[in-house]
Parts: structure tokens; sequence; C-alpha cells
């Protein structure tokens, strides 16, 4: 393995790390948020990073709630998505790629992104349909964004973790062949 | 397809051991393990050439096709 790879690769797994570390801070976050406003309900004014629901929860409990479920659901799939990656790059021997392990990550990872980006979608649209029953979704558009890149991301990697499984069974029967 | 290998049976007519084999036909214990255990998904024609030189037989005697199924040393 070259140098500059080694160097790549590390680059990668401390990158990975950093934004791991930042994702489980945000879940972890919503999560007690979440937690705190089911008890006090002042606390929907000031959740995470100043979003604010007050609107959403007073109008209606049960959008809030619904809303609220995507967000979470999204943060901690992103959140696990990254522990993926972290467990692939960190399993990965670049004399050696083509293990069941890392095809199975990788296809874990076209999973999870999938999922994603469907749950992505769905509270797109949900929080679109909210709008036009006069709820103010407005600051959620930020946690799903991203939802047809995630999608298309999803496809790309679970084409990868096709040849890769391909990979695999080449590596083995060459293993195999004396 | 079931094919049988008959390394150890080849190898035991000639009195020959597992580590000499590997000495003459150059190929490491683990290989020739996979390859008398009936393990191996493949055989190179120079892997077949060199222990059939140090056998001094023919690759008939090392490979037999059996349909039966059940054996051990069966590669399929």
């Amino acid at each position: 393995m070259s140098k500059s790879n080694k160097f790549v690769f590390q680059a990668l797994n401390v990158v990975s790390w950093i934004i791991f570390v930042g994702l489980c801070i945000e879940a972890g976050a919503l999560v007690v948020n979440f937690v705190f406003s089911l008890f006090d309900p002042e606390m929907v004014k000031n959740l995470y990073e100043k979003l604010d629901l007050s609107q959403m929860y007073n109008l209606n409990k049960w959008a809030y709630f619904g809303m609220y479920s995507f967000i979470l659901t999204i943060s901690v799939l992103k959140a696990y998505l990254f522990y993926v990656v972290i467990v692939l790059l960190m399993k990965l021997d670049l004399e050696k790629p083509f293990s069941s392990s890392a095809s199975g990550q990788i296809t874990k990872i076209s999973y999870v992104t999938l999922s994603i980006g469907i749950i992505s979608y769905i509270a797109r649209q949900t929080a679109m349909g909210l709008m036009h029953h006069g709820f103010d979704t407005a600051p959620l558009g930020k946690f799903w964004a991203d939802s047809k890149a995630f999608i298309l991301m999803a496809a790309v990697v679970y084409v990868i973790a096709t040849i890769f499984k391909r990979g695999v069974q080449l590596q083995d029967e060459n293993d195999l062949t004396v | 397809m079931p094919i049988i290998v008959n390394l150890d049976v080849m190898m035991a007519r000639r009195k020959i051991s597992l580590n000499e084999l590997s000495e003459k036909v150059d190929l490491t214990l683990s290989n020739l393990s996979i390859l008398k255990t009936g393990k191996a998904k493949a055989i190179r024609f120079t892997t077949l050439d060199a222990i059939c030189k140090a056998l001094d037989c023919q690759p008939g005697d090392i490979l037999e096709y059996r349909e039966d199924a059940g054996n051990p040393n069966l590669v399929t």
C-alpha cells in the first residue's frame, strides 16, 4: 500500500470519528430535549440549536411528537451510519480488502443510507402536508434537506457492495486455488 | 459434479510424507493440506505437473470423478 493511500485512510478514519462524535452529541441532545419536553412543555420553545416548535406543540401535540420522532430517528440513524463506517474502516485491510466482514459492512451502509433517505423523504412530505394545515414546519427543513441525496447515495453504495461481494467470491476462489 | 482428490492414496503408495512432497513440489504445507482434504476449488496445471512428477503418476491417479456425494475429499 502506498504512503498516500495510508495517509488518506488515516485521515478518513479521523474525519469519520469526528463526524460520529458530532452526530452522537446531536442525537443525544435531541433525546434529552425530547425527554425534558415531556415533563416541561416550556422546553419546546428552546430545543436543540434554538429550535422552536412551540407553535406546533400548542396546535397539536401529536403533530409535534410525530415530527420530533422523525427528527430523532434520522439523527440516530445518521450516528449509526457513521458507526458502521468506523467499524468498516477499522476492519478493512488494504492488503487483502475483499473480506466477507467488509462486504457485510458496506451492504449495511447501503441499507442504513436508504433508510435515512426514505424516512427523510416521508418526513419532508409530512412536514409539507402539515404546513398546508397551518403548522410552522420551516425550522425543521434542515433535518431532511438531503433526502434525495441519501437515496442516490444508497443506490451507489449498493452497487459498490454488490461488486465487492463478487470480489470476495473471487478472492475466496483465488485463496483455494492450489 | 463431485471430484475426488486421491492425493493421500498416491502419497501412501509412494510412501512419501506431506513435508517431503511439499519440498519437492515447492508448495506450502497449508496449500497441500487444502488439496489433500478436498477443500481446494481449483488446481493449476503447473501444480498438477509438479505433483505428477514428484509422485511419478498420471493426473487421473490423483483426480477421480464419482457421482455419489458424501465423501469428505470432494471438490465441487
